[in-house]
């Protein structure tokens, strides 16, 4: 699936259609845009990467503006690494380095308690052991020799949050990465409210057996840990929220990125919405964002290459070059579109127009075949014309006749 | 002459009935004359069957009817040599000769056979057409749920059976199985109270990705035949069985399994024979490979009487496969291999009384089928019940499709201020095929 939208970006380009990143679900006017900090700049893992990631999807919500605070380059001097949290209404970590100043760690905590919102992102759970708020604010970590006296082991058995406080041992460790399923364990959080109860991750890292204070936390999802994968056979926190002092904080665990290809995990619309709701949440105490149609399911991954929906436009343009048998990621993108705007007026009206465009385009028969298929649905007399020249087409006439015959026809008893 | 012989056949049997004051789930006295030398019915009084469509299922319900001693299986009909030859050596064998006769096309089936009943195992997208030609050629029917591929056809295969006085029994032969029956009757006679609530779990849609390219049509197969009146298609390999992952032949899962489990839920609420008035859906699609069901379903339907029926696939409802009625006094869960549970076990032992509703009892689906064709009465699952079955589960899938909430009157069966919605009551035929009538 990579592969094609890799393909998919270069004809997007040549159209000079614009991927600019700017949000397509605006804010209403009266909601100035909240303020959130991401904290980067050091990390075992490729923050150069998932920080522009975090950005975008922070800002594709509607609902912030965002601003970098990057800190010095590991083992250079930290002492001026003093972004003013009191600024934002977020801060979202993407930073496992360097110890902060202590004024600067000092002005977190005091940030936090007094009621900001945090976001824990992948390996910032891994970040200072030793600094005994941070952990209460994460909740749990891994990695950094962290062991039983970082906090009991915590995962989820038989319906319930288990903190194992006797088993001793290292804290932190993942399997192979692969796809792996999300099971919702609070279905009532705002975060959680409307997503499936079970839904396909893209390929991640799971992170395994980690440790924590975990005081004032809820778990709000978790994944089984495959021992056949190298995982511990446990259910797994992957989404929590903690509550610190007035503080809301959001920890996810999903959303691996190392290297400077593709983040699969960054790139699913679970890791994608549920980071959103979770920022909204952290920030405001609140969740207003609606589930999206291609919310990943069951066994169906879904992913979001641009970080959001695509355009009408680009769907289309994406389609092109569409064979039976492609991936029908397109196909169903389009779908989905023409459902969600299907007004029987101006709306629709415009998005037939568009597809009207395109069959008389040079797109290939297949795609051109699906797009009848939905306008025999949909579609209103002014389809009738195009239909009618495509009904002259050996590769489309077979699809043409039967939109002609479906739009033409009064259903009676 | 045939014909003629054929009705004198069965006056004969229905008065024979009569005079005998059996009841129709009881075994016919059959005079010793009419008994051939091995103890069964003489040939000339067996009912005369065939089928078409004989692959998994066609075969399977075949050799139900091959068991019974008093039906003479004398031809099919498919339009697979492989298939055909299988056909024929199963029917040979069970009757030591060699005279099954095989056809390809149903048509030149039904202009040389001259048989009573015919059994109908079919892919979805052919079962109007060819059930309206059996019914109007006179002949009994067993088919296959679901009753059809839309709504429309459905109403016209009801239409051609009533027209011609056909008897027909549905395949849904969990009617004919003690706990399903005893499920209903507990909830039709209040045990749970009063129903408001009843949650259906059908299977979980089929996930599998992978392409499947344009390839040589296999030897011995009619594949323009197969795909009937279906849209054009190159062959890709997806023919038996798998059709019912493509929406030109079928709903998937949903639609396979109406027949079903919506079928019982229906029964234990006495709404066999009307449908939901308001039908909300949200469907998952696939997003690889060619199949396009949905993997996913969920279905909200209200009826005239305010009992709203979630139907989904199993994983979406709390108790999953079956069907389970909520009423005011508690709960019934029934599903397949006997499993028949309450929220209290006591409600299972009450007794229903003389004077309560009692269900309509079979125990052999196929025997039913036998008896009614006797008889001439109405089989457990005539067609008419079986066509709301499956308008549920179609209705939930137009809207799926068109992501609106859809508002039907079961009565005119028509789909309310929705021209867009109301064009998937009915689908386009490739030429040459129509209805006949139509």
């Amino acid at each position: 699936m990579k592969n094609i939208y890799i393909k998919l970006l270069i004809p997007l380009a040549l159209l000079g259609a614009t991927l600019s990143v700017t949000s397509c679900k605006q804010s209403p006017e009266s909601q100035a845009p909240k303020k959130a900090l991401i904290i980067t700049g050091q990390n075992n893992h490729t923050w150069e990467g998932s920080t522009p990631v975090l950005k975008k999807i922070l800002e594709n919500s509607g609902l912030f503006s965002v601003d970098i605070a990057q800190s010095p380059a590991a083992k250079t001097d930290m002492s001026g690494y003093k972004p003013v949290f009191g600024n934002y209404n977020l801060i979202v970590l993407d930073y496992n380095g360097d110890a902060w100043p202590a004024e600067t760690q000092k002005a977190f905590e005091d940030y936090v308690s007094d009621g900001g919102g945090v976001v824990v992102y992948h390996a910032a759970d891994n970040a200072f052991r030793g600094w005994k708020e941070y952990n209460k604010i994460t909740g749990l970590g891994g990695w950094g020799n962290r062991n039983e006296a970082d906090g009991p082991f915590i995962h989820w058995k038989d319906g319930a949050f288990v903190r194992d406080t006797t088993t001793p041992g290292i804290g932190g460790y993942h399997g192979a990465q692969k796809a792996f399923q999300v099971t919702a364990r609070d279905t009532v959080h705002p975060i959680m409210k409307g997503l499936p109860a079970v839904w396909m991750h893209a390929q991640d890292e799971l992170y395994s057996q980690l440790r924590g204070p975990a005081e004032n936390m809820t778990i709000l999802a978790t994944s089984w840990s495959d021992s056949a994968k190298g995982g511990s056979n446990r259910n797994e926190p992957v989404l929590m929220t903690i509550n610190y002092g007035k503080g809301r904080i959001f920890h996810t665990v999903l959303g691996h990125a190392m290297g400077d290809s593709a983040y699969p995990a960054m790139e699913c619309v679970g890791f994608i919405f549920t980071l959103q709701r979770g920022a909204e949440w952290a920030a405001t105490g609140q969740v207003t964002l609606p589930v999206p149609d291609d919310f990943p399911h069951f066994n169906i991954e879904s992913k979001w290459p641009l970080f959001r929906p695509l355009t009408f436009d680009e769907i289309l343009a994406n389609l092109t070059n569409y064979k039976t048998g492609d991936t029908r990621c397109n196909l169903q993108d389009l779908t989905n579109y023409i459902r969600k705007n299907y007004d029987g007026g101006e709306k629709y009206a415009k998005i037939e127009a568009g597809l009207l465009k395109f069959l008389k385009g040079q797109g290939s028969a297949d795609a051109k075949n699906y797009i009848i298929r939905e306008l025999s649905i949909f579609g209103s007399d002014k389809a009738l014309p195009v239909l009618k020249k495509l009904q002259k087409n050996e590769e489309t006439k077979e699809m043409a006749r039967l939109a002609i015959e479906r739009i033409t026809t009064q259903y009676t008893n | 002459m045939s014909e003629h012989k054929r009705i004198d056949r069965r006056i004969f049997f229905r008065k024979m009935a009569v005079g005998a004051g059996a009841a129709i789930t009881l075994p016919y006295i059959i005079p010793s004359t009419a008994l051939g030398k091995d103890g069964t019915l003489a040939p000339s009084d067996r009912i005369v069957m065939g089928v078409i469509g004989s692959g998994s299922q066609g075969t399977g319900d075949m050799y139900e009817f091959l068991a019974k001693t008093e039906v003479q299986m004398v031809a099919a009909c498919d339009l697979d040599q492989k298939r055909r030859d299988a056909t024929k050596a199963i029917i040979d064998a069970k009757y030591g000769n060699t005279d099954a006769r095989m056809y390809e096309d149903y048509r030149e089936f039904l202009a040389k056979e001259k048989v009573d009943a015919v059994i109908l195992a079919l892919p979805d997208q052919w079962h109007g057409i060819i059930a309206i030609a059996c019914a109007n050629a006179k002949l009994d029917i067993y088919g296959e749920k679901p009753l059809a591929r839309t709504i429309w056809e459905g109403q016209k295969i009801v239409e051609a059976v009533e027209k011609n006085n056909r008897i027909w029994q549905t395949g849904s032969w969990q009617r004919s199985e003690e706990h399903f029956r005893r499920g209903c009757e507990l909830v039709i006679n209040g045990r749970i109270g009063n129903v408001t609530f009843v949650e259906v779990g059908l299977p979980d849609g089929n996930p599998a990705k992978g392409n499947y390219p344009i390839q040589p049509v296999p030897e011995g197969l009619n594949w323009d035949m197969w795909l009937g009146p279906a849209p054009a298609a190159p062959y890709r390999g997806v023919c038996h069985w798998d059709w019912r992952w493509i929406l030109d032949y079928s709903g998937g899962q949903l639609t396979d399994w109406a027949g079903h489990h919506i079928d019982i839920a229906h029964w234990g609420l006495g709404l066999e024979r009307t449908g939901p008035v308001e039908i909300e859906g949200v469907g998952v699609y696939p997003r690889e490979g060619i199949f396009d069901v949905p993997v996913e379903y969920s279905i909200h339907g209200t009826y005239a009487n305010g009992i709203k029926m979630h139907y989904a696939n199993a994983r979406q409802v709390p108790h999953g496969m079956g069907v389970c009625w909520y009423g005011d006094k508690g709960w019934i869960h029934v599903d397949r291999g006997n499993r028949l549970f309450a929220s209290d076990p006591k409600i299972l032992e009450e007794k229903i009384g003389d004077n309560e509703t009692r269900l309509y009892v079979s125990t052999d689906h196929f025997q039913n089928f036998l008896d009614c064709v006797r008889s001439r009465k109405e089989t457990i699952t005539p067609c008419q019940v079986a066509h709301r079955s499956i308008s549920a589960a179609l209705l939930g899938e137009i809207a799926m499709l068109t992501g609106r909430k859809i508002k039907w009157n079961p009565d005119t069966q028509e789909i309310i201020n929705d021209p867009v919605a109301s064009r998937l009551l009915r689908r386009p035929f490739r030429a040459p095929w129509k209805l006949e009538g139509n």
